[in-house]
């Protein structure tokens, strides 16, 4: 799994930020569904070439963030998603977010409607993998 | 507890009247890698040339896995391992006379398969005299070398200076592979802040001699920041904000570059010094060390005028 991983050094975004939503995005496309395992710290730390206290930042920042459990002695897994919470402040950053794309959408003079078109466009790429790895 | 294989107590050097390093009090704990880094001429090779006991400090000391650096043991410099600036080496050696010569000094600890493993990875030929190398190959002699003895603590000072990209990757991951193992610890100099960010876990600053910062790379990522403000009039004449660096003003807006505050901080502040609006930008490492080293009212080299 290590190899889809791009990590970009120079960039604004700390390596273990990066880490961590390139993971967070996979488990959005169900390219890791629940309960799968991530590589272990060395492992990843090892394939990326960073530091291994990076890459066990970026999972306990999933691990905040609900998204993976770690087992004692055992590793770090994609959690459920029906046990996941969504905290009132993880949604407030995530509306703040939709703003910025709105208002990009709008500057470029996109209507309305080509907004929400394009938004069911990108949401069945991640929705129809999800029914994809169902069906698997 | 976290053991301490590195410190050095307000350790200076002048050179003539010259002062290269100012009392540097720097305490790296066991288990990190930790770079290095400081403008050219900061006195980082000073610095290490100092811990590793090669030259003698004016004032202060230093001690390197509990041993002070002027009296290392011969049974302590056996669990450190050194890589100079330019990688030099004796070339009239080939590199096969080399792994023998260096082993020596490593009597118990000398790993013979995992050097011969490197150079055949690296496709390099060992009866080949080391004068008869590029530079990129001598590099990766010198990083088997040092690595072959699994030191405890790793110092290279700038040991990817003018390599390719492929060469320098090859040494962040023997940094990495080093680090794996129990107890190990890297201090390593550099001027390409993309290496360092991506390998350390720790950040040394030293400018002008002096230490700026030792922490772990993620605080020195998360305290200097950047802060553009815009006000409809013109901006406040003073700002007396918590952390400022610099502050650079123009007809209508304030850039300022702050070290410490909390986001929260700098937006309560915003809204009492009345600007219109505020931009915290997250700034990368290479444009962080730049502001943090730069002197006050530091200009650009070239700047943009309206005509």
């Amino acid at each position: 799994m290590a190899l889809w991983i791009q990590i970009s050094s120079g960039s604004g975004e700390p390596i273990y930020v990066q880490v961590a939503q390139q993971i967070s995005e996979a488990i959005a496309k169900s390219e890791l569904a629940s309960g799968d395992k991530l590589p272990a710290v060395r492992k990843l730390a090892s394939e990326l070439v960073i530091n291994p206290n990076t890459v066990a930042r970026a999972y306990t920042r999933l691990e905040q963030a609900g998204l993976v459990t770690t087992k004692t002695g055992s590793g770090t897994y994609v959690s459920d998603p029906k046990l996941r919470k969504s905290d009132a402040a993880d949604i407030n950053i995530l509306t703040e977010r939709m703003d910025t794309l709105i208002t990009r959408g709008l500057n470029l003079g996109l209507r309305e409607q080509d907004l929400i078109t394009m938004f069911k466009d990108r949401l069945a790429k991640f929705v129809n993998r999800q029914t994809e790895r169902k069906n698997d | 507890m976290t053991e301490t294989v590195l410190q050095t107590q307000a350790l200076t050097k002048y050179y003539g009247s010259t002062l290269a390093v100012d009392h540097l009090n720097l305490k790296i704990p066991q288990g990190c890698i930790c770079g290095f880094v400081g403008r050219n001429g900061a006195g980082k090779t000073t610095a290490i040339k100092l811990m590793l006991g090669l030259l003698k400090p004016t004032a202060g000391s230093s001690r390197l896995l509990g041993c002070d650096s002027q009296q290392l043991l011969p049974a302590i410099r056996q669990r450190i391992g050194y890589v100079t600036e330019g990688h030099r080496l004796f070339r009239w050696m080939s590199i096969n006379e080399l792994q023998k010569f260096q082993r020596a000094f490593f009597p118990k600890q000398w790993d013979d398969k995992f050097f011969a493993d490197m150079i055949e990875y690296f496709n390099l030929p060992k009866k080949r005299k080391i004068k008869h190398l590029s530079n990129g190959e001598r590099a990766q002699v010198s990083l088997a070398l040092a690595l072959a003895p699994n030191p405890e603590l790793l110092i290279m000072d700038d040991p990817t200076l003018g390599l390719d990209a492929a060469i320098r990757r090859q040494f962040l991951e023997g940094m990495i592979e080093l680090i794996m193992r129990q107890g190990r610890t890297v201090l390593f100099s550099s001027h390409i802040l993309g290496d360092v960010e991506r390998v350390s876990d720790r950040i040394v600053v030293i400018d002008k001699g002096v230490l700026r910062a030792n922490c772990s790379l993620e605080e020195f990522r998360a305290a200097v920041k950047k802060v553009i403000l815009s006000f409809t009039d013109s901006p406040p004449a003073d700002v007396d904000i918590e952390g400022l660096l610099h502050c650079r003003r123009s007809e209508k807006e304030l850039e300022l570059i702050l070290v410490g505050p909390a986001d929260e901080q700098i937006t309560q502040w915003a809204k009492k010094s009345g600007a219109q609006n505020h931009q915290i930008v997250k700034m990368n490492l290479e444009d962080q060390f730049i502001e943090f080293t730069a002197p006050p009212n530091h200009r650009r080299l070239f700047q943009w005028e309206e005509k």
